[in-house]
């Protein structure tokens, strides 16, 4: 075993590359420039589903300073990509299936010429039937939107992508003989990420007819993967760079991809560098969103409150591609009973096709609106019994030892408890449960506090093998750089392998440097999802490090003439029995005269589990997070405004590596799930979102976000670099229920149906708007008339 | 129609070509290569592009680049005493966790600037109004607000030693 003691995890850090990014020096992908780069536009679908008949793009090749133009023809297999489900396209093929689909994309020197290229390409859209909602989409003469064959098909109901399944002992006779029962269905919006900042990326082609990518993409590798494919390269000859990304939380996947081979595919054919920056309308319009949802909730409850049974099913709005809503839906099904103990459950989480723009991943992934809903159903169950909520979940919450709602016993330590304590203490839960309904008799603002807490599966789970790849280098200066195969975007991820690397190696972190992900340099690690970069990445790193921290070891073991048990380490310091110490450099150099090669790769990967998809039983996870959140809100009953007076938040994420940011993830994640309770909701109509910037769509200011008192309740994971485990996407999860649940403290009105918009909260349902496109079609080029697009209704 | 456009950048006087049409935004990004300004909505709604006119925070997105002639524009680039290096608010950002994507922080910079200018002992209510006009979707805004709370109390300390 290695000697050496925590120096830099878990202490006050900086993160690396901050000084950059406050100072205005970090390059995101659209902050680069080449000489010679050209600059794109693209033509959208202003319908939300047709067919598309006619698609001549000759004439914008003739516009002056237009020097390339693409469609689907250009790519291997018309560019259909997409996992689990193949069902997408580079650039639409055959149909279009939801408003702002890309058909063309012209590169040309500048904006106005690429602009005239656009308008000179005309398409004949052939108008089908759009479906708006998911009632729609399960009708039996629906019109089929996916070109693939769907387990729905096999039942008749072909926009039924799939269904993913719990299936934990038989629910129904237990909940019928309970006495206490439940039977309600919850909706939760479509979200958008509205990280701010709007996709980009520049593609620059090489000599040897080889392409480097600049992306703000998530998982550089799943991206290179598509684009050498669409391209119909080997991928050797597609280089894949994750430029400095202006946040995420999810949503730069599968959008991103396609930016990046549509510019790859225009580089390589003008042979010039390739820019494409989306506006903020353009992102808003086209990217993807968190899925859409309703969750019918069964429940049945002995006299005492105690949980029998759960039988939950729920429905996505997937949109015109599957994406990775397949997986979402995974994940939901996996916590939709919450992180209760069960004598059954059963889950099922239909994925639908809509015209609905498309769904993928969002902070959460499918568990945020699985929480959103169980988290209100618990509190009604609670009511029924007369339990406080915060005793109605300790009477049921999982610990160590207990089957967890999918069956699989639960074999770890669960800080679940403590958090609920916690913030019960801090928040003054009791009195203010008690004092609150009183003083709001007959009062215009009223005064409620709410619950909610929740458990999370760690990493990938049985969505895929969990791995992660790190490299670790001494450079010739003594500094060290570091590779991981997992990146950062905006997470700090790079700030905790940095630190792991300093601890490991006893090496100062100034000296270290993580370079950005580039598939040239990094391994393949696979996707940068699901909260996993802190344990499998920060093992990864830990593995390489201690690679070369037993080498320097050996090395100052041979400089002082002991044996390697008897070095000691205080920071940079080697330390000798005769207790003289010697310095990080002199042992590094001493250890390459040796001849020691001071470079390593550390590969990690969590143990492997197994889930049966075709049977819903197995162990979904290695490990869960857990944590609970309480809000206090006034509700002015005049106007239905909602107002977050106060947050407490208690989340038990292992041991924390990174003080500063896992507190920012922390914060930024409740900030996230303000909005989703209250404000946040991409507004579709007949297929037309409707709010298409930050004047419409509202995401919390500092104004919004009310003090936020939080702890962490570190209790050990055995798995985890130090004992950590995940933040990021947890701390989102409870806000939402919280609120639903402090509103009706406030008010006596369960308002099932998120966000708590003042419409909501005063007329119990939402007002909708009459635009009917005018928005998008402003946006996508369409006010000026100029675009040769027809569209004819099917004969 | 290009035309000529003088104003003083980052203390720099400066000369250029560009568009009557064209925003500030756009020429200190596509004319003048100063990238750190970023665009985040370009409507003015997110604070993103904020740089300081004559001292005063401004959405460069909202302003015309001819607009600027013969005054002063700072950008975040122009805050640090000596180029490439930070102020004390931009180290606070950084110290204080305040920065996590960074695609705001530019911003968020000149807003926290032009606040403590005016108000040289800010409450975190009165932060929390100054920097209302910049959205950030990563941090919650609870560790920019410890960042510039903290940057007045060291300013005013640094002035009573004076
Ligand atoms: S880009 Fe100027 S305010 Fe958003
Ligand atoms: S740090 Fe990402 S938007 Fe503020």
């Amino acid at each position: 075993m290695l000697r050496h003691t925590t120096n830099w995890v878990t202490k006050p850090a900086n993160r690396v590359d901050g000084p950059d990014k406050a100072n205005g020096a970090a390059k995101y992908a659209g902050d680069y420039r080449v000489p010679g780069q050209l600059v794109t536009r693209a033509l959208r679908s202003p319908i939300p589903h047709a067919r598309i008949t006619r698609l001549d793009t000759s004439a914008a090749l003739k516009v002056p300073g237009v020097l390339a133009v693409i469609t689907s023809d250009d790519f291997v297999d018309h560019g259909r990509f997409g996992f689990p489900v193949a069902d997408n396209f580079i650039l639409a093929y055959q149909k279009v299936r939801y408003v702002g689909e890309g058909v063309a994309i012209v590169a040309a020197v500048d904006a106005d010429a690429a602009e005239a290229g656009v308008n000179a390409i005309e398409l004949d859209l052939e108008q089908l039937p759009v479906i708006e909602d998911m009632e729609q989409a399960l009708r039996p003469d629906a019109p089929v939107i996916p070109d693939v064959v769907t387990e729905g098909s096999k039942k008749g109901q072909p926009n039924v992508c799939l269904t993913q399944i719990v299936r934990n002992g038989d629910p129904e006779p237990i909940i019928a003989a309970s006495p206490v029962q439940l039977d309600q269905t919850y909706a939760t919006p479509f979200q958008e990420h509205a990280y701010l900042e709007p996709e980009a990326v520049l593609s620059i082609p090489n000599p040897d007819g080889s392409v480097i990518i600049y992306a703000c993409d998530q998982s550089p590798f799943n991206n290179r993967g598509i684009a050498a494919a669409v391209l119909g390269l080997p991928e050797d000859k597609v280089r894949v760079i994750q430029a400095i990304v202006g946040g995420s939380f999810g949503g730069k996947d599968e959008g991103v991809y396609q930016m990046s081979a549509q510019t790859a595919k225009l580089a390589l054919l003008t042979n010039r560098p390739v820019g494409m920056v989306f506006s903020r309308e353009e992102s808003i319009i086209v990217s993807y969103k968190r899925d859409a949802s309703k969750i019918r909730v069964r429940l049945g409850a002995d006299k005492d409150g105690k949980l029998q049974a759960a039988k939950v099913e729920a429905w996505l709005d997937g949109g015109a591609y599957s994406a990775e809503t397949v997986l979402t839906a995974w994940r939901a099904a996996m916590h939709l009973a919450g992180a209760y103990t069960y004598q059954a459950v059963t889950g099922d989480v239909h994925v639908l096709y809509t015209n609905n723009n498309y769904s993928s991943a969002f902070r959460g992934f499918g568990n945020t609106e699985a929480v959103a809903c169980i988290e209100q159903a618990i509190d009604e169950v609670a009511e029924q019994v007369a339990l406080d909520p915060i005793d109605m979940r300790l009477k049921n919450i999982i610990g160590k030892g207990d089957r967890t709602m999918t069956g699989a016993t639960l074999n770890q330590e669960v800080g679940l408890r403590a958090c609920l304590e916690w913030v019960r203490q801090k928040s003054d839960w009791d009195r203010k449960r008690r004092e609150f309904p009183a003083q709001n008799k007959n009062a215009r603002y009223r005064k409620g506090i709410g619950v909610a807490c929740y458990f999370h599966g760690m990493g990938l789970g049985g969505e895929g093998v969990d791995f992660a790849n790190a490299t670790i280098a001494i450079e010739r200066d003594n500094s060290v750089t570091l590779t991981n195969g997992l990146t950062d975007y905006g997470t700090g991820a790079r700030t905790v392998f940095t630190l792991i690397a300093a601890d490991v190696l006893g090496a100062r972190p100034e000296r270290i440097k993580v370079l950005l992900t580039d598939t040239e340099t990094a391994i393949n690690s696979g996707p940068t999802v699901a909260s996993r970069a802190s344990v499998v990445g920060g093992n990864a790193t830990r593995v390489a490090a201690e690679k070369i921290a037993q080498l320097l070891t050996f090395a100052a073991a041979n400089l002082f003439k002991c044996a390697p048990a008897q070095v000691l380490r205080d920071k940079e310091a080697f330390i000798g029995p005769d207790e003289e110490p010697v310095d990080f450099d002199t042992v590094v150099n001493h250890a390459r005269q040796l001849g020691y090669v001071l470079s390593a790769h550390g590969r990690w990967q969590l143990p492997v589990i197994h889930w049966d998809f075709e049977k819903g039983t197995g162990t979904p996870y290695v490990g869960y997070t857990f944590g609970a959140q309480i809000v206090e809100v006034t509700v002015h009953t005049g106007t239905g405004r909602v107002q977050a007076d106060r947050i407490w938040a208690a989340h038990d994420i292992g041991k924390v590596l990174f003080p500063e940011g896992a507190y920012g993830q922390l914060y930024g994640g409740i900030t996230q799930g303000l909005g989703y309770g209250l404000m946040e909701e991409v507004e579709i109509n007949h297929g037309y979102i409707h709010n298409v910037n930050f004047d419409d769509y509202i995401i919390p200011t500092a104004m919004d976000v009310p003090p936020i008192e939080a702890t962490f309740v570190e209790a050990p994971f055995h798995l985890g670099p130090y004992g950590a485990k995940n933040v990021a996407e947890p701390s989102m999860l409870g806000v939402a229920p919280a609120l639903a649940n402090a509103v009706y403290h406030a008010t006596g009105k369960r308002i099932r149906e998120l966000p708590l918009t003042p419409e909501r909260v005063l007329l119990g349902h939402a007002l909708h708007n009459d635009d009917h496109g005018d928005n998008s079609r402003l946006w996508l080029g369409y006010a000026d008339g100029l675009r040769k697009v027809r569209i004819t209704q099917a004969a | 129609m290009n035309i000529q456009i003088d104003f003083t950048l980052n203390g720099r006087a400066v000369s250029i070509d560009a568009p009557a049409h064209v925003t500030l935004l756009r020429l200190l990004r596509d004319y003048l290569n100063l990238t750190g300004t970023k665009e985040g909505c370009a409507i003015g709604e997110c604070g993103a592009c904020s740089v300081l006119l004559d001292g005063r925070v401004v959405n460069s997105c909202l302003v015309l680049a001819p607009q600027v002639s013969g005054r002063d524009v700072m950008t975040v680039e122009g805050l640090a005493p000596v180029e490439g290096a930070m102020s004390d608010l931009q180290a606070a950002f950084v110290k204080y966790g305040a920065v996590q994507c960074g695609y705001c922080t530019p911003g968020l910079v000149i807003a926290g600037e032009a606040l403590l200018r005016d108000n040289h002992f800010p409450t975190r209510d009165e932060i929390n109004d100054g920097i209302a006009g910049n959205l950030c979707r990563c941090t919650g805004y609870q560790q920019i607000v410890d960042a510039i709370e903290q940057t007045a109390r060291q300013r005013a300390a640094a002035q009573v030693k004076e």
